[in-house]
């Protein structure tokens, strides 16, 4: 407790890089994700349900699965191994983007799904184009699409394998809130690693507080 | 002045005609109702007529152009025709923005607009919801704002599909006048579907009753669905435990049958015979369509009646009177 108090320099370093790497990748993620599920949603194209179907498989993609797989692709000697980025924020970001885009596109997906057709009918007869027809849809689901952005944010705050597989706990630089929990853990040091768990917690009560918000707001 | 010309508009969903109109013509400036049973094309035809979907062929013309089913041609003819579904949908904000929407899709300058939307909600008494949040009215003001919403952009045609339906008496009724008034104040035909032909009555002379994707006479108006059962050696159609229908032969056990409004008859003799088919009932709506008078009776269910002026003169007919009825066999169509 008294780290948190003391706002311990290492402490917010951690902290710090932590925000910033899950909030740079949900930021990317959310503007691939969303028009990405309203694209699959709207338009009709061979194939639509075994896409749907691989995003929901996708869902469950492992955070090791992930790491490896970017892992292969940006170390020294692969195909983008010249652009340096393993064991940058970057790595971590691309990663989590890979994680946490199916989640965004699924949800924004259903959530679209759920939008009654009336609603397009509506605006186009009150004279809306393609575009405005989609901004208003979209305007209805807003609720649902920003809970899906909360719940993905979520989702990389709290992940490890990514951090540590492409990030590779770096003191300062991309030592985030889980890797170092994992570090102090395995040298035997409680307290940190407990400072860090009450930070990650409250985040989470945090994100969890904003989503129900949302949610609410969506049924309601 | 001619609206809106069809022919041989005709549309297809996969391999089944859903509408098939050699020729319609709908005048400028008139109130029309669209009648029909469920499944008869009613929607369809509200769709094309609004624009909003393209009929697999034959030609329009609106106000005189002819209508290219193209995305963008269609677009632009929305700006002046707008559809109100049987159940509006106002977005989920407040009814100024709900209102707003049309006049923004039509560039209308941001001060220019709330005047405008003003007057449209003073239009259908809902001024005092200006700022309310459009998810908490009920159902009969949620269509109120939506008439007002599609009044404020002020188009040359309000087509509505049921605009009463589910709704209780007072908002049918206050719907009703709502339409009555815009259409008094404004040069805006207006066409609406409805099942409830003495509410049709109410409100225009000019009917269009669809049947199986066509337009037909009014002579089929009178539906029903029932089983065939003989009584005294005669066949009856039976559609209700009390109403026996007579029909012409047949071997069909269940059926659907049409009955002629002029085949529809106020009886001269009382109805002392029990075992007489004969149908009693209340007439609960007149109209007069040039030379010809129509009576909707309730008699159990709801008949409509067609006769000569010159005998409703003599028959002296009024509103709640309790009338006996024939049906000739010869005017009901099984199919």
């Amino acid at each position: 407790m008294g780290l948190i108090i003391d706002f311990d320099l290492e402490l917010i370093e951690i902290v710090k890089v932590s925000l910033n790497v899950s909030l740079a990748s949900t930021v990317i993620a959310a503007m691939i994700g969303i028009p990405l599920g309203f694209i699959v949603s709207t338009v009709e194209f061979p194939f639509k349900r075994g896409v749907i179907t691989l995003f929901n498989t996708m869902l469950a993609l492992p955070t090791v699965v992930i790491g490896l797989f970017v892992y292969a692709l940006i170390s020294r000697n692969s195909v983008f191994g010249d652009f340096e980025l393993l064991y940058t924020q970057k790595a971590i970001i691309i990663g989590q983007i890979i994680l946490i885009i199916p989640i965004v596109t699924t949800f924004t997906l259903s959530a679209i799904s759920r939008i009654d057709a009336r609603y397009r009918k509506t605006a186009m007869s009150l004279g809306a184009n393609p575009f405005q027809t989609s901004l208003v849809v979209l305007k209805e689901a807003r609720f649902a699409i920003t809970a899906a952005v909360v719940a993905a944010f979520g989702r990389v705050i709290s992940e490890i394998g990514i951090c540590m597989m492409l990030g590779g706990n770096i003191s300062g630089y991309t030592r985030t809130m889980t890797t170092a929990m994992a570090l102090q853990y395995d040298k035997g040091e409680f307290v940190l690693a407990i400072a860090l768990g009450i930070i990650l917690l409250c985040i989470s009560l945090a994100v969890n507080v904003i989503l129900t918000y949302f949610q609410g707001k969506s049924s309601g | 002045m001619t609206l809106y010309f069809l022919k041989n508009i005709r549309q297809q969903y996969a391999a089944r005609t859903v509408l098939d109109i050699p020729e319609l013509v709908l005048d400028a400036g008139r109130i029309y109702t669209l009648t029909g049973p469920n499944g008869a094309g009613k929607t369809t035809l509200l769709n094309i007529l609004s624009f909003l979907e393209a009929p697999t062929s034959g030609q329009m013309t609106f106000n005189s152009m002819s209508v290219t089913f193209n995305a963008a041609a269609m677009r632009q003819l929305r700006k002046s025709v707008i559809l109100l579904d049987q159940h509006p949908i106002l977005f989920s904000t407040s009814v100024y923005k709900n209102m707003e929407l049309g006049l923004k899709f039509r560039k209308i300058p941001r001060d220019k607009r709330e005047p405008i939307i003003r007057t449209a909600l003073n239009m259908v008494g809902m001024e005092g919801f200006i700022n309310a949040d459009a998810r908490r009215l009920s159902g009969g003001e949620t269509r109120r704002v939506a008439i007002a919403r599609a009044m404020a952009c002020k188009p040359a045609v309000l087509l509505m599909d049921e605009p009463t339906a589910d709704l209780d008496i007072e908002n049918q009724l206050r719907i009703e006048s709502i339409i009555r008034d815009i259409h008094r104040q404004s040069p805006v035909t207006i066409i609406f579907c409805t099942h409830n032909l003495v509410q049709g009555d109410r409100l225009t002379p000019h009917h269009i009753y669809l049947f199986a994707g066509q337009v037909r006479e009014s002579e089929h108006e009178n539906i029903f669905k029932g089983e065939i059962t003989t009584k005294n050696d005669r066949q009856y159609c039976r559609i209700t435990e009390k109403v026996l229908i007579p029909i012409p032969a047949t071997d069909k056990r269940d059926t659907k049958i049409s009955i002629r409004p002029d085949a529809v008859r106020v009886a001269d003799r009382k109805n002392t015979d029990p075992e007489s088919q004969m149908l009693s009932g209340n007439i609960i709506g007149l109209s007069s369509h040039k030379d010809r008078v129509r009576a909707i009776i309730d008699a159990g269910i709801l008949l409509s009646l067609s006769m000569e002026k010159s005998e409703y003169d003599i028959r002296n007919l009024r509103i709640n009177a309790s009338v006996n009825i024939e049906i000739d066999p010869g005017g009901v169509t099984l199919f």
